[in-house]
């Protein structure tokens, strides 16, 4: 806080008519932002016609509290939840979990077949993250599309929201699966960078209908039609996912410009 | 103000023994209190701080019946808007919210105005050379920056002012003192320059 | 408390015109509603008109950088709109209500804008203040508690048009913002739009040419796609003659504008 100025001085910035400078102005306005005790002069050394403005303002005042609504109670939670998970994701979610929890009671009914988990586990997200990221889906596509959030940040955000449910319920169905943990979750990952990376290029859903199908016709039908575990998903090949995953992640994040003129794609 | 006490329920609850000293809160702390509805912490709200936002804005702006409406809108706009203020993570005072609020309706009011083909409402400019102990008594600024404002052309000055001093953009700026956006921008520039050189 | 003044702020402003397009190219799925278009604008209330299927929503779009354009030049705030440019700095100077906009159900008005002015990255002390200012503007005021699903189709409106002015843009677009707005709402729409004309470049698309008439101080029509005729309100009604269809003066010259632009088409 600054050195307070004389009261005299004080009293002079009160009043419109007494002249003072330019630079006294300035070193009592930024003081009086600060400073309580030196507002409450002002206060006091109101002159007759600045009261009269005062009580003017005070009876609109009265009259324009009683008129309004009151002071409104803020769900300060409701907006920021928005920035993470949007409404039009909640049924998506619940349906991969869902059906991640049929692959579960599958495995139970019948243990020697290939782990279903670990061939859903890649294309899980995908659902969720192309409506995530679609016109038709998202209620306020209009008014997001033109705003400058708009982009790779706020589609990653709504991703992770989408992750942070999908994987602990993959770290689950796989654990009760008996299946290996990292050959569940890494594809998944891997299958969610790509969606990003290819969503950039040609639009987030048809990316995920891409890869989905790519994934389906190359490892699901083999597997389901010969009964053996394809070997992309073999023990050893983690740390090739890995490798993959972290390769993805990284071109994904790479794509903003990609994200920008969005509707291009939608 | 003060006959407002009788009336609300509230007040009685305050009297059972919840009567905590007005004075001793801050103008933030008021503000929470004001967003929880509480009446009473608005009034000493406004108590303490139209007095200074009157003197402020007359010094902005000749016509009382404007200054008048952005004073109501203000402190109107501070009742129903006080719960999205902030709270801890809040930065910046109070006093300074009331005032950037204050600030924009200002300049609502100007746009209003200079639409009717009103003159606008001049902006006050002292260019009075300072007294000699008003300077030293001025406090902080700073013995440069003084002499560095003392150089500036005054509407160099009062662009700054606008600028730094209210927090006003180029755009406000430009329609609070009735010249154009670039005429504006290259004072604003030239007041930077010497003044950074002054404060270096 | 004194804040900074930027460098990049007092920079000397390079572009003449808020919105400058050169044969501008739009898609609206495999049509190509517009078709060449050429359009400056600068600080004021411009109306947009035209038949339906003229293309102006498709024009609007692309100026809120929504659709990438197909083809030709397009300037906004100094900023060319292009697949290359980073538009976050045009976005943020940017105001746009669309035709047909959704929202998330449970938001309540003030909580609508309030999203909005994040999504345009405001300063996150300003927004508070920013939101409030927005709602009183509109008249919203007593209803920013309300929820966005027992609004009724004009305080929509309103809420869009509040959404649309939160971040006090130097480029407002408006889509047919009077729809659904009582004649009382419309007249206090009308002078908000004057209030929003004297310092930003303000486009109102509506098929109400007497509001265009009234509030705008120039008007833009466009037919097919491309750009018919762009002059003040008066010069509007001294285009049309006895002869022409409409009920009022105005009406009058935006049919012969539209008569001998199609005419001049045929040929």
């Amino acid at each position: 806080m600054t050195r307070h100025p004389s009261p005299a001085v004080i009293a002079r910035y009160a009043d419109r008519e007494a002249e003072l400078d330019e630079v006294t102005l300035w070193a009592v306005e930024v003081h009086l932002e600060d400073c309580a005790q030196c507002r409450a002069l002002v206060a006091g050394s109101a002159t007759d016609d600045t009261r009269a403005l005062l009580a003017r303002v005070t009876a609109g005042l009265d009259d324009g509290i009683a008129a309004g609504p009151a002071p409104a109670r803020v769900r300060r939670w409701a907006v920021a939840r928005h920035r993470w998970l949007v409404w039009q994701l909640g049924p998506w979610i619940t349906m991969t979990v869902a059906v991640l929890g049929c692959a579960v009671l599958l495995q139970a009914v019948a243990p020697d077949m290939p782990s279903l988990v670990a061939l859903l586990a890649p294309i899980a997200p995908l659902p969720a993250v192309a409506v995530a990221w679609s016109r038709r889906h998202d209620p306020a596509w209009e008014l997001i599309a033109g705003t400058p959030a708009a982009g790779l940040a706020m589609l990653l955000r709504r991703t992770a929201a989408i992750l942070a449910v999908v994987i602990p319920a993959l770290a689950l169905a796989s654990s009760r699966t008996g299946f290996s943990l990292a050959l569940t979750l890494l594809p998944c990952l891997a299958f969610t960078a790509a969606t990003i990376a290819l969503g950039s290029f040609i639009g987030v859903r048809r990316a995920a209908t891409l890869l989905g199908s790519a994934w389906a016709l190359a490892v699901v039908v083999p597997t389901v039609v010969t009964a053996d575990l394809s070997p992309v998903l073999q023990p050893g090949s983690s740390p090739l996912w890995a490798l993959l995953t972290l390769t993805l992640a990284g071109f994904a994040a790479t794509q903003a410009r990609g994200y920008r003129l969005l509707s291009s794609h939608n | 103000m003060s006959h407002r006490r009788e009336n609300r329920s509230n007040e009685a609850f305050v009297l059972l023994g919840v009567r905590r000293s007005l004075e001793a809160t801050d103008e933030q702390e008021l503000v929470r209190r004001t967003a929880a509805g509480e009446r009473r912490a608005f009034d000493e709200l406004y108590r303490r701080t139209s007095p200074w936002l009157l003197a402020r804005l007359r010094r902005r702006c000749a016509d009382d019946d404007l200054v008048a409406d952005v004073m109501q809108e203000t402190y109107l706009a501070v009742w129903r808007a006080a719960s999205s203020f902030g709270g801890p993570g809040a930065t910046g005072s109070a006093v300074g919210w009331l005032w950037t609020i204050a600030a924009h309706r200002l300049v609502d009011a100007f746009r209003r105005r200079s639409r009717q083909s009103l003159v606008p409402a001049a902006l006050l400019a002292e260019t009075v050379a300072p007294a000699a102990e008003d300077v030293v008594l001025a406090g902080r600024v700073g013995q440069e920056l003084e002499q560095a404002l003392l150089e500036l052309p005054p509407d160099a000055r009062r662009v700054l002012q606008a600028m730094v001093l209210d927090g006003f953009s180029v755009r406000e700026t430009s329609l609070l003192l009735g010249v154009p956006e670039n005429t504006v921008k290259s004072k604003a520039r030239r007041a930077r320059i010497s003044l950074r050189a002054a404060l270096s | 408390m004194m804040r900074t003044v930027s460098a990049a702020e007092t920079a000397p402003t390079t572009y003449p015109w808020a919105v400058h397009a050169e044969e501008l190219r739009v898609r609206a799925g495999r049509h190509l509603a517009v078709d060449g278009l050429d359009l400056t604008l600068g600080t004021g209330v411009h109306g947009l008109l035209g038949p339906n299927g003229a293309g102006k929503t498709t024009l609007m779009r692309a100026l809120a950088t929504v659709v990438k354009p197909a083809g030709g030049k397009l300037t906004l705030l100094g900023e060319s709109v292009d697949g290359r440019a980073d538009l976050r700095r045009v976005r943020r100077g940017l105001g746009y209500l669309p035709q047909a906009f959704g929202f998330y159900p449970r938001f309540t008005v003030r909580e609508f804008v309030e999203y909005m002015a994040w999504l345009k990255e405001m300063p996150k002390n300003a927004v508070p203040g920013a939101v409030q200012r927005a709602i009183d503007r509109v008249g919203l005021t007593a209803k920013a508690g309300a929820r966005m699903k027992t609004l009724s189709g004009g305080m929509l409106r309103r809420a869009g048009i509040a959404q649309a002015i939160v971040n006090d843009p130097a480029v407002l677009l408006l889509d047919e913002p009077t729809v659904g707005l009582d004649p009382e709402q419309r007249l206090d729409f009308r002078e908000l739009l004057r209030d929003l004309g004297v310092d930003s470049c303000v486009l109102v698309s509506t098929h109400l040419v007497e509001d265009v008439a009234v509030a705008c101080t120039d008007v833009v029509l466009i037919n097919e796609g491309r750009l018919v005729y762009q002059g003040t309100p008066e010069d509007l009604v001294a285009q049309g003659g006895q002869g022409d269809a409409g009920d009022s003066p105005s009406e009058r010259g935006y049919s012969a504008l539209l008569r001998a632009h199609r005419a001049e088409a045929a040929r």
